[in-house]
């Protein structure tokens, strides 16, 4: 039946292998940076420096979310770039790029190096300034907005606990909202008709899509009582029935209540049922509502945002057939790479937005009372399997003093890349499927459609979380 | 209401369908040749560069040089230059020249060319610096005697018949020399044979004896050159035959060497440096 099993199989190993370089190198820098700079300048190797090595340690701590996103974004580009050509051919019976480094791994880094040495050229009657701060103002969202979902993503892990902010998602959405400005300028100031269409396209559909965009994270944020991105992450531990897709919470009380009535956990599941759904009939409808809302906000949460990072079947300003791929009409050399980084760059960031709102960050998708029931060890199989490695002892005391691998945080890190690069392969497989919007249909749907059914999913969530009991 | 909620459902399972059928392709094999590594399969039928074929079996050049393509040929890209030659008062071709910049590959001239000489090959990789060198001359479009009988196999043309009486009994001495397969003409004529073997049937033994004739300068390249340059004048030497035979037998020489591969032309050039050399020592 499968007869193109090769090619998934050079998919899948394309795949593992960049997914370990990314995070093998920002792993290592941010544990050099981090870890082992600061207790070495603690050591008796730096005793002159005295003072100061407290202080150069707390910075190099300090910076390691930083330094961690600038080393993440260019090789997760070029990944992705390739992950998306490679995607893109499978679903068209195509091979993609098969001829650069063995079976076509390094051609995006081929390509990364081919624009950096382009001419940076700047069309006559452009506005210079303008022109060349746009793919910064651009980029620089993806970065600095990326930031605070480090820690939930990472499961608050201690290195990437300084980016948290108690409002983290309002700062996210304030700082996704900017990239906007800057295709607005790019496409104005490149003293070119097909980029300010593009540009102009751009700021409505940002604007229009917005919208429903944030209303659905309001909502989940409503369901959570929280903005905190990783308390949201941390409510919706133990398992697919306490995520947020599937009613923020209002299933963890029958997650529980199957813990404790079939597989004899503790607690009553009589005085459990009660406790979470207290109000009968009305709590069973509640519960309903609530699931069938949060998987219809999530479907708009994933459109939305598909709109605005311009994909298609949104890609209005870039469309390349209408515009000549609008707002970077006039761009080349390292500006256009700069706008490419960014589009792979965002696209990675939504798609953690929406693993960590909807789909429960780094916890295991598995009810925690399934894992006890099939594999009653698994959790403390797994913290020996670190911890006490026969034979291995010195390596693992070694792994173990210098934090080199934190199990907790590894295996969440593990699902967090899986859930991630699964939404950024299903974004795939729509640019793959999709023909692009015409604009008016763009703003039909955006505003006739999406808003108002993001506001009335509002008020329906807002009423039926009074009726279960649910995250927050 | 309702009519919006059932729209919107539609709208979602037409979305599904789509990103279903989409993901089904996953399981098809991709469909892309890797072209310059694994050579397409293409039809007999395949109508790539031209070119003319010569009898397998006896090497002659299968053009009579009656201009039918030249006529039919819609972009007049076919330009045939030829003479009545006196003695035997039959046309003689002296130059073939197809412009394959202006080809359209329409494959006309392959339709009505009576003998099956020109013929569209399967080669399509033509690609060139300038347009002139797109002007392919009589050597460049004649193909050796294998490729003829590949393409008269694949193609399933029937093989030429030998030509007339007059014709065969002309071209027998120029079987003898070029294929050296038959005994009578070897035995009959010994620096016939020499000949033959230094400039050996096909494409791929020439390159291989020029080359061993190049590193055996010194000993064997006096002999070889003696035996060579003498081989029209030996067979017209015999006397039996007439002269026009002997004639032909040079002009059949010249187009099997002219058929050979650019390499054994390239070779064989500082052996005719050597000539003059072993002369002198003589």
């Amino acid at each position: 039946m499968i007869s193109n099993s090769n090619e998934i199989g050079k998919f899948g190993q394309i795949s593992l292998v960049w997914l370990s370089i990314i995070f093998g190198v920002v792993w290592v820098v941010c544990w050099l940076v981090g870890i082992a700079l600061p207790a070495l300048l603690q050591s008796s190797y730096c005793e002159g420096l005295g003072s100061s090595a407290q202080m150069i340690s707390e910075i190099c701590k300090a910076v390691v979310p930083a330094v961690a996103l600038l080393v993440f974004i260019p090789i997760n580009a070029m990944f992705m770039v390739l992950f998306e050509r490679r995607g893109l051919a499978l679903f068209t019976m195509r091979r993609g790029p098969c001829r650069v480094g063995p079976d076509g791994f390094l051609q995006t880094a081929a390509d990364a190096v081919k624009l950096l040495f382009k001419e940076d050229i700047t069309p006559r009657g452009a506005d210079i300034a303008m022109f060349t701060l746009a793919p910064i103002i651009f980029f620089a969202p993806s970065v600095f907005g990326g930031l605070p979902l480090l820690a939930a993503v990472t499961n608050n892990h201690e290195l990437f606990q300084i980016t948290n902010l108690p409002t983290g998602i309002f700062y996210i959405l304030a700082a996704s909202s900017i990239p906007t400005i800057g295709i607005v300028m790019g496409g104005w100031a490149s003293n070119n008709k097909y980029s300010l269409v593009g540009g102009l396209r751009s700021a409505a559909q940002a604007i229009s899509y917005e919208l429903p965009l944030v209303l659905s994270l309001v909502t989940v944020c409503v369901l959570a009582q929280s903005l905190d991105v990783v308390k949201i992450a941390n409510q919706q531990q133990g398992g697919i029935l306490n995520w947020n897709i599937l009613g923020g919470g209002a299933l963890s009380g029958v997650d529980k209540f199957i813990a404790a009535g079939i597989m004899g956990h503790q607690g009553d599941a009589g005085t459990i049922l009660a406790q979470y759904y207290p109000d009968g009939v009305w709590s069973i409808l509640a519960t309903i509502v609530l699931v069938a809302s949060c998987i219809m906000l999530c479907g708009i949460y994933l459109t939305g945002a598909c709109a605005e990072i311009n994909r298609i079947p949104f890609d209005l300003p870039e469309a390349e057939s209408e515009l000549v791929s609008g707002y970077n009409t006039e761009y080349s050399g390292i500006k256009f790479a700069i706008f490419f980084l960014a589009e792979f760059t965002n696209l990675f960031i939504v798609s953690s937005i929406a693993v960590v709102m909807f789909f429960g960050a780094g916890d295991n998708p598995i009810p925690t009372w399934v894992l006890n029931f099939f594999w009653p060890a698994f959790s403390s199989a797994v913290v020996t399997f670190f911890t006490t490695t026969a034979g291995l002892s010195a390596i693992t005391s070694f792994v173990q003093s210098m934090h080199i691998i934190n199990p907790e945080t590894f295996f969440a890190a593990l699902w967090v890349i899986a859930k991630v690069y699964t939404w950024v392969f299903i974004a795939i497989l729509v640019r793959g499927t999709l023909p692009r919007f015409r604009i008016d249909q763009l703003m039909d749907f955006g505003w006739k459609r999406l808003v108002p059914l993001t506001l009335l999913l509002f008020i329906l969530v807002v009423f039926a979380r009074e009726a279960v009991v649910c995250h927050g | 209401m309702g009519n919006i909620i059932s729209k919107a459902m539609g709208g979602m399972h037409q979305v599904w369908r789509g990103l279903n059928t989409v993901f089904g392709h996953t399981y098809k094999e991709p469909i892309t040749v890797h072209y310059p590594d694994v050579a397409p399969h293409l039809a007999p039928q395949f109508r790539g560069r031209l070119a003319l074929t010569v009898n397998p079996e006896s090497g002659e050049h299968l053009c009579i040089s009656c201009r039918q393509c030249e006529r039919v040929c819609p972009d007049k890209c076919i330009e045939i230059t030829a003479h009545k030659s006196p003695e035997t008062n039959k046309l003689e071709l002296i130059d073939f020249k197809i412009d394959h910049g202006l080809c359209m590959f329409c494959g006309l001239c392959t339709e009505v060319c009576p003998t099956a000489c020109i013929i569209n090959t399967n080669d399509f990789e033509m690609a060139d610096y300038t347009r002139e060198s797109l002007i392919y001359d009589l050597k460049k479009l004649t193909l050796s005697q294998e490729e003829s009988g590949f393409y008269f196999d694949i193609k399933d043309v029937p093989l030429p018949k030998p030509k007339p009486a007059k014709a065969a009994a002309a071209a027998k001495p120029a079987d003898g020399a070029a294929a050296a397969a038959k005994p009578a003409a070897a035995a009959a004529a010994k620096p016939a044979d020499g000949a033959a073997v230094a400039k050996g049937p096909s494409t791929a033994t020439g390159t291989l004896d020029a080359s061993e004739a190049v590193a055996a300068k010194d000993a064997a390249s006096p002999e070889a050159a003696g035996a060579k340059a003498p081989t029209p004048s030996a067979n017209s030497a015999e006397g039996s035959k007439p002269e026009t035979a002997a004639k032909a037998v040079g002009k059949v020489e010249a187009k099997t060497e002219e058929a050979k591969a650019k390499p054994a032309d390239k070779v064989e050039e500082p052996k005719s440096e050597d000539k003059p050399e072993s002369k002198e020592e003589k």
